[in-house]
């Protein structure tokens, strides 16, 4: 079989131009709902370099998942809004047709779905999967497609691949299914992976292989990689950048050891403070947010984490701040940052006039009634 | 670890005994043993913690504990009463004080009802109190849980966040005033702001009513931060028990050990230690392992390993291990030189292992009476599970230690420079 033929789009080969492997500015994507207009994603820009791998972190529903289907071009067909710009090694994929598209998927840019078992097609073999976007995309032969599966396999650390590929999605642990998906996502040799939510639902011992198999991975074949998360633990130690998402915007971006050393946002540091961690003794009290993210489809007025914030003061509540700039590379979207004497003085005049989230900061007990719905969130 | 043995079990002061407990699936060659002779207690007032991987059948002993599944064997003591020898009417009553909280919190309410109706059925099934009484508890628990009543009461359950859904499946479950809450992954569906919320609430009510808790969860960290005892679970045995402090300081069966080095540190800096993530996936439990059910995955399994089933022992007050060579005493591990989970054990296979038929396993080539096992309500000497094969010879040192791994790459990674 002979590969399909495509518009056959010139992708320069890793490290022969200059320039970031993808850059996205100003990206939106809403939708239409009867609730009004929905802003999943509401203007975010980054770049990320050959090689790199960025950390997407947040909370469900702060539009994590939708900007990895905004990035690929994967949104439903109508009710949508995308607007800004993609640009993938010197191509925006936002204004690609579908064919040209086709291209890019999988050859270009592969996707790693959170729930493997929901992805592959439970009535078709693992190998099949494999060798579909071989035979279709790369043009590869029966029997070449077939070896290339088996290595693939074996690349990702399943035993006995040979008849592994034979397996149907059910037969396959979790994990091992988890690796499958890797396994497909990587047949073409992408540039660039998306990984959403790789690990959710897997157990600690087997979230640390997936974790250590994509950064192997993506080191040998020099990707460029975006893992996205909700916790913080997963992207601390494999990733070279991390974006902070919170109803559908950044509101802190920094190289990963700096967002860690000098946290700014205090939805950053909220996140941070809320896992339980191994270093405390049992039954120390952990320091929750209260509430919950806000309805995207409501017009907010102010910062979006305000109703939430252990720091909130007025200013706040009016007027959402920009994107401010804080050393190299460090942005964060904060009127009263952690860290500065704006911050502590904002935490301590809220501590004395005992706001629920600064309490709950604190680590006092705060009713949770007081705490629970604290802008009538959901309502409709 | 996959030991049995009741060292660790106490003898004053405990609400819930379970011994012997044994509980299995299926039939024929398909039998499985899920939970394995496991033997645990809980004082009144306290947390008990089971962790262990998905597969190893803390699920089915918590379920076990509520009696939603009957034991095959073994014992539930709770309050002095032997819950497995009730019959049905009486075990119905004494139910009613030991209840659940299940992982998944949306799927776990019926979708058509509303949450207060959801919260007063426990007492319409019981016909406790009138019509306006039943209303009004409802209100009152789920205000204590956090949840609105006038906001809340009459939503469904998709229209409230996986919180909010937990929220409400706890007040259902304290609507009968139960003494024991068993908590089944509570918080492994949520976010972490949520997860941290919903223990909060966890710790508040187990204060405020003085509940005693069973919490299951797969996750080391979030044990700790609940938990007054943690067992360790692994393939329907127990490993390890002790207090909290104890246990996460200085673990001593290998498995525990791995489970906390699996744990990603929301902290850059924080280097691994040069330890490899624990290789490999949980043996099926159709066809477990002789000896310690650990060894396939166990860098420091030897041959006495696959012998001799490991007994719970105590290794300081309060601090029980069912290991052959627990950490605190292993010559490798000891050795102040290096941390030594770099052993590249290879993935066990068991589809393919040619083990022993332990236990449960009606295997083919051997006569069905006789591979079932000694009610565990026997002294806890077990049977001896001696392979039925030649001993292969030991590895001294850690080496693969699947028969057949030889020319199979290994599956863990090595861990970043």
């Amino acid at each position: 079989m002979s590969p399909r033929r495509g518009p056959h789009l010139s992708f320069p080969e890793v490290g022969s131009i200059e320039g970031p492997l993808l850059e996205v500015e100003d990206l939106h994507t809403s939708f239409r709902t009867g609730r009004g207009l929905v802003r999943a994603v509401d203007g975010v820009s980054f770049t990320l370099g050959r090689g790199r791998t960025l950390g997407v972190v947040g909370e469900s529903g702060s539009g994590k998942t939708v900007l990895s289907r905004s990035i690929m071009g994967l949104l439903p067909g109508s009710n949508v809004e995308r607007s800004g710009m993609v640009r993938f090694s010197g191509h925006d994929l936002t204004t690609m047709s579908l064919p040209e598209l086709r291209e890019v998927w999988g050859m270009q840019v592969a996707l790693v779905f959170q729930d493997p078992m929901t992805a592959l097609n439970p009535v078709v073999r693992v190998g099949r999967q494999i060798t579909e976007s071989l035979r279709l995309r790369v043009g590869l032969d029966r029997k070449a497609a077939g070896e290339t599966a088996v290595a693939l396999l074996r690349s990702v650390g399943i035993p006995e691949p040979e008849r592994r590929l034979r397996a149907y999605p059910h037969e396959l642990s979790g994990g091992m299914r988890q690796r499958v998906m890797i396994a497909i996502a990587l047949a073409c040799g992408p540039k660039l992976l998306l990984a959403d939510e790789p690990t959710t639902g897997l157990d600690v011992t087997v979230q640390a292989q997936i974790l250590d198999l994509l950064a192997a991975q993506q080191r040998e074949r020099h990707m460029g990689m975006i893992l996205i998360t909700h916790d913080l633990g997963v992207v601390a130690n494999r990733t070279d950048d991390i974006i902070v998402m919170y109803a559908g915007r950044i509101v802190e971006q920094a190289p990963t050891v700096e967002l860690f050393a000098h946290t700014r946002m205090p939805y950053t540091e909220a996140l941070l403070r809320s896992i339980p961690r191994l270093d405390e003794s049992s039954h120390t009290r952990l320091r929750a947010i209260p509430g919950r993210p806000p309805d995207l489809a409501a017009q907010v007025q102010g910062c979006r984490f305000a109703p939430r914030c252990p720091y909130v003061q007025d200013r706040c509540r009016a007027e959402e701040p920009p994107l401010r700039t804080a050393g190299q590379g460090h942005q964060f979207r904060c009127w009263y940052p952690v860290g500065s004497a704006e911050g502590d003085a904002a935490l301590a005049h809220n501590v004395a006039a005992r706001v629920p989230a600064a309490l709950a900061f604190t680590g006092t007990r705060v009713r949770d009634a007081a705490m629970a719905t604290p802008n009538g969130a959901r309502r409709t | 670890m996959a030991g049995s043995g009741t060292a660790h079990l106490r003898a004053e002061n405990v609400l819930l005994r379970v011994e012997h407990l044994v509980v299995e699936f299926g039939s024929g060659h398909h039998r499985v043993r899920a939970v394995s002779d496991v033997s645990f207690d809980v004082a009144a007032g306290e947390t008990l913690g089971l962790v262990g991987e998905s597969g190893c059948g803390k699920s089915t002993t918590g379920r076990a504990v509520a009696l939603i599944r009957n034991p095959d064997s073994g014992s539930v003591r709770f309050e002095g009463t032997e819950l497995t020898a009730l019959a049905r009417a009486e075990l119905r009553r004494a139910r009613t004080k030991i209840q659940m909280v299940f992982q998944d919190p949306i799927s776990s309410l019926n979708p058509r009802r509303g949450v207060l109706d959801a919260v007063i059925d426990p007492l319409s099934v019981w016909g406790i109190g009138t019509k306006e009484e039943r209303r009004a508890k409802a209100r009152a628990t789920l205000e204590s849980v956090g949840i609105d009543p006038d906001d809340a009461g009459g939503r469904r359950p998709i229209e409230m966040s996986g919180g909010q859904c937990q929220r409400v499946s706890i007040a259902r479950a304290l609507m009968l005033e139960p003494t024991v809450l068993v908590c089944d992954e509570p918080v492994s569906a949520l976010d972490v702001s949520v997860q941290a919320q919903i223990l909060n609430l966890l710790d508040d009510l187990k204060r405020d009513r003085g509940l005693t808790m069973v919490f299951i969860a797969h996750d080391l960290a979030v044990v700790k931060n609940v938990s007054d005892r943690v067992a360790v679970m692994y393939l329907g045995k127990l490993c390890e028990v002790g207090r909290p402090d104890d246990l996460y300081h200085h673990p001593e069966h290998p498995y525990t050990e791995a489970l906390l080095t699996a744990i990603p540190e929301p902290d850059p800096g924080a280097a691994r230690n040069g330890k490899a993530a624990l290789s490999g996936d949980l043996p099926s439990p159709i066809n477990p392992p002789s000896g310690c059910r650990f060894r396939t995955r166990c860098p420091f399994a030897q041959q006495k390993c696959a012998d001799e089933e490991p007994q719970m022992r105590a290794m300081a007050p309060d601090h029980f291990v069912a290991c052959h060579f627990p950490l605190s005493t292993n010559p490798v591990t000891t050795d102040a030189t290096a941390l030594p989970y770099r052993a590249p054990v290879s993935p066990p296979d068991w589809a393919s292992e040619p083990g022993p038929p332990a236990w449960t396993v009606q295997a083919p080539d051997s006569p069905p009476e006789s591979s079932r096992v000694a009610p565990p309500s026997q002294p806890p000497n077990p049977q001896p599970a001696t392979p039925p094969r030649p001993p292969q010879p030991a590895p001294a040192t850690p080496q693969p230690s699947s028969d057949r791994g030889g020319d199979r790459p290994p599956l863990w990674i090595d861990p970043q420079p």
